[in-house]
């Protein structure tokens, strides 16, 4: 069973791994709502769910244990953890994503009350900005996901409040806008056909900030080559930049080896167990899918 | 109430019962800590491990298709020393340990096989002579009866182990390279490996892999795994294990009734890390209710009322 297995760690310190281990449960679909665009907001009910860092994520399937396995669409899918609602020992999970293909489309379509086979928190998550540091977040498209609870968690903190940048095609694909303008932190978006907030990309935003000169640590996630951009743009400002990986794997612990993401100093990482929270300088962006 | 036994000896290797994980699916064990004890199953084979630490292709390496799984990782691994030192330690004693054994040459698999062997921790070996996204080494061994019988007679000279060679799909007669191991001092058979295989991506106008071919895994193989097995059984008296596809205790059963001793959880590992030891237990259920005492006794047990085909 999953248990906690450190208390915690000082905001601040530097991330010293996932704070609870993974279980492999069977949830409950509490709801599932289409908020237009093809974007999906899924509660799961997750018996003994032992709580997650921002940044970590799970692998969902449709279907109770004892099921026979669905094969077809195979895989489960990974999707990070937007927020958790607790509820006695229970705790709801909820997760944004957006209908794309075959695998999200069976999630789309799941109803309340049904069974998802739910395997984390896995990965490593974000490590909160430090001492003197203030947070920055960037997102494009689904991205939005992964960041939501690291700006409810700096913006819970002492100190400056987390600085938020949204950005999406058109104003009907930005997810979880009500939620990030609850969270009462200085936040802009930006669209690329102008329907909401600044017209143009994100990045765009994200240039007149850090021209500021505040020094922000940037944490991002998005499509590749907006994070690509981001990390160069932060890289350029001289500030720290984490950004979070969204690469196709099979199982999310470790094992397939499918999610590897090559280093700028050689070789590969798991993004599935070492990350999916990388240091953005420590990639190399030129090989990554 | 009459309990089942549940063990049986794979070629010499002694399991408590007759489900391991497959190589490459299953990491070095200790990856699955958090979702299975891993004594409930019979033991697990370990990733295919080279005589130095090896890192695999570039991404994209893995591909969902229909029912199942491209993948084209290349056998990245720690390396046989780092394997003795670090990974074997960190397992429980009473978790049985099969290790796998790929190189580039006969020289090199002999070499890694003898240092594997000069282990108390390891109960047996399989030689992976079929990779199919590999560029030089295991599939030529795999597809050649020639390439074939050489090494599995160099690795048979260099070890005394239980020895276990994981036999190819992609042949034309699967018969045929049985009985080259045999010949040449097998003790057992482990088949299949997965399929070869591509898939393309038509908006980009490129295959989904960056090495362009791959091993097609998962229950889309179970029935081409299931025939194979069907007919090694029937030419070779080898021990079996049988490998394709397997999600269910029914899947394995299936294995089991067509001659194969014991069967390997591959693919669906990673879709419910716990699924090995439902595996195991449903197999045991199926003996209980039916009156089984010994699940040994299912092995081979399949009824064919009319003559066989294809045996």
């Amino acid at each position: 069973m999953a248990e906690r297995v450190d208390a915690g760690e000082e905001a601040g310190a530097p991330y010293a791994g996932p704070r609870n281990k993974p279980a492999r449960s069977e949830g409950v679909v509490v709801e599932l709502s289409h908020e237009g665009g093809g974007n999906q907001r899924l509660v799961i009910r997750v018996p003994g769910w032992p709580g997650f860092d921002p940044g970590q994520f799970v692998m969902l399937s449709p279907g109770a244990l004892s099921d026979v396995m669905r094969s077809d669409p195979l895989l489960p899918r990974p999707m990070a953890v937007y927020r958790e609602r607790r509820s006695g020992a229970d705790c709801d999970i909820e997760i944004l994503f957006k209908r794309h293909g075959r695998g999200t489309a069976l999630l789309a379509d799941v109803l309340p009350g049904q069974r998802m086979r739910v395997v984390g928190p896995l990965g490593r998550g974000f490590q909160e900005p430090g001492a003197g540091e203030r947070a920055l977040l960037v997102a494009g498209g689904t991205g939005v996901a992964s960041i939501r609870e690291l700006a409810a968690r700096c913006g819970a903190q002492a100190g400056p409040k987390p600085r938020v940048l949204l950005g999406a095609r058109s104003s009907v694909d930005l997810m979880g806008l009500s939620d990030f303008e609850a969270l009462e932190v200085p936040l802009e978006v930006s669209t690329e056909d102008g329907s909401l907030g600044r017209q143009g990309r994100v990045t765009d935003l994200l240039e007149d900030v850090l021209a500021g000169g505040e020094p922000f640590r940037v944490f991002c996630c998005g499509p590749t080559p907006m994070m690509r951009r981001v990390a160069e743009l932060a890289e350029a400002a001289g500030r720290p930049c984490m950004v979070s990986l969204e690469n196709p794997m099979a199982c999310g612990f470790g094992v397939c080896l499918g999610c590897a993401a090559p280093m700028r100093a050689g070789g590969y990482a798991l993004v599935c167990r070492e990350g999916p929270v990388f240091a953005a300088s420590d990639l190399s962006w030129e090989g990554l899918p | 109430m009459s309990a089942v036994d549940t063990r049986v000896n794979l070629a010499g290797i002694e399991l408590r019962n007759p489900v391991l994980t497959a190589s490459g699916t299953f990491g070095y064990g200790t990856e699955f800590a958090d979702f299975l004890d891993l004594r409930d199953i019979g033991g697990l084979v370990a990733k295919s491990l080279t005589l130095k630490p090896r890192f695999g292709n570039p991404p994209p390496r893995i591909a969902e298709t229909a029912s199942g799984m491209l993948n084209a990782i290349s056998l990245e691994n720690v390396g046989v020393e780092a394997f003795l030192s670090e990974k074997l330690p960190a397992l429980p004693d009473e978790v049985t340990v099969v290790a796998s054994i790929f190189e580039t040459d006969i020289g090199r698999y002999a070499e890694v096989a003898q240092r594997l062997g000069e282990s108390s921790r390891v109960a047996g070996l399989e030689l992976n002579a079929s990779c199919p996204h590999v560029k030089s080494g295991g599939i030529e061994f795999g597809q050649d009866p020639g390439g074939l019988g050489e090494l599995v007679s160099r690795v048979r000279a260099a070890v005394s182990l239980p020895l276990l060679v994981k036999l190819s799909p992609n042949v034309t007669d699967i018969a045929e390279m049985a009985r080259v191991c045999e010949a040449e001092g097998a003790d057992g058979l482990s088949l299949i490996n997965s399929v070869q295989a591509m898939d393309v991506d038509v908006k980009r106008g490129r295959p989904v892999l960056s090495n362009v071919l791959g091993g097609l895994s998962g229950p889309a193989i179970l029935p081409i795994a299931l025939r194979m097995v069907w007919q090694v059984h029937h030419a070779v008296s080898l021990p079996i294990c049988g490998i394709g596809g397997i999600a269910s205790a029914e899947d394995a059963l299936k294995f089991m009734l067509c001659g194969a001793t014991a069967v390997q959880v591959g693919t669906a590992n990673y879709l419910d890390p716990s699924v090995s030891g439902q595996v195991a237990a449903g197999i045991r259920n199926y003996a209980l209710e039916r009156g089984v005492a010994r699940v040994a006794d299912l092995v081979g047990s399949l009824e064919v009322p009319s003559r066989p085909l294809g045996g």
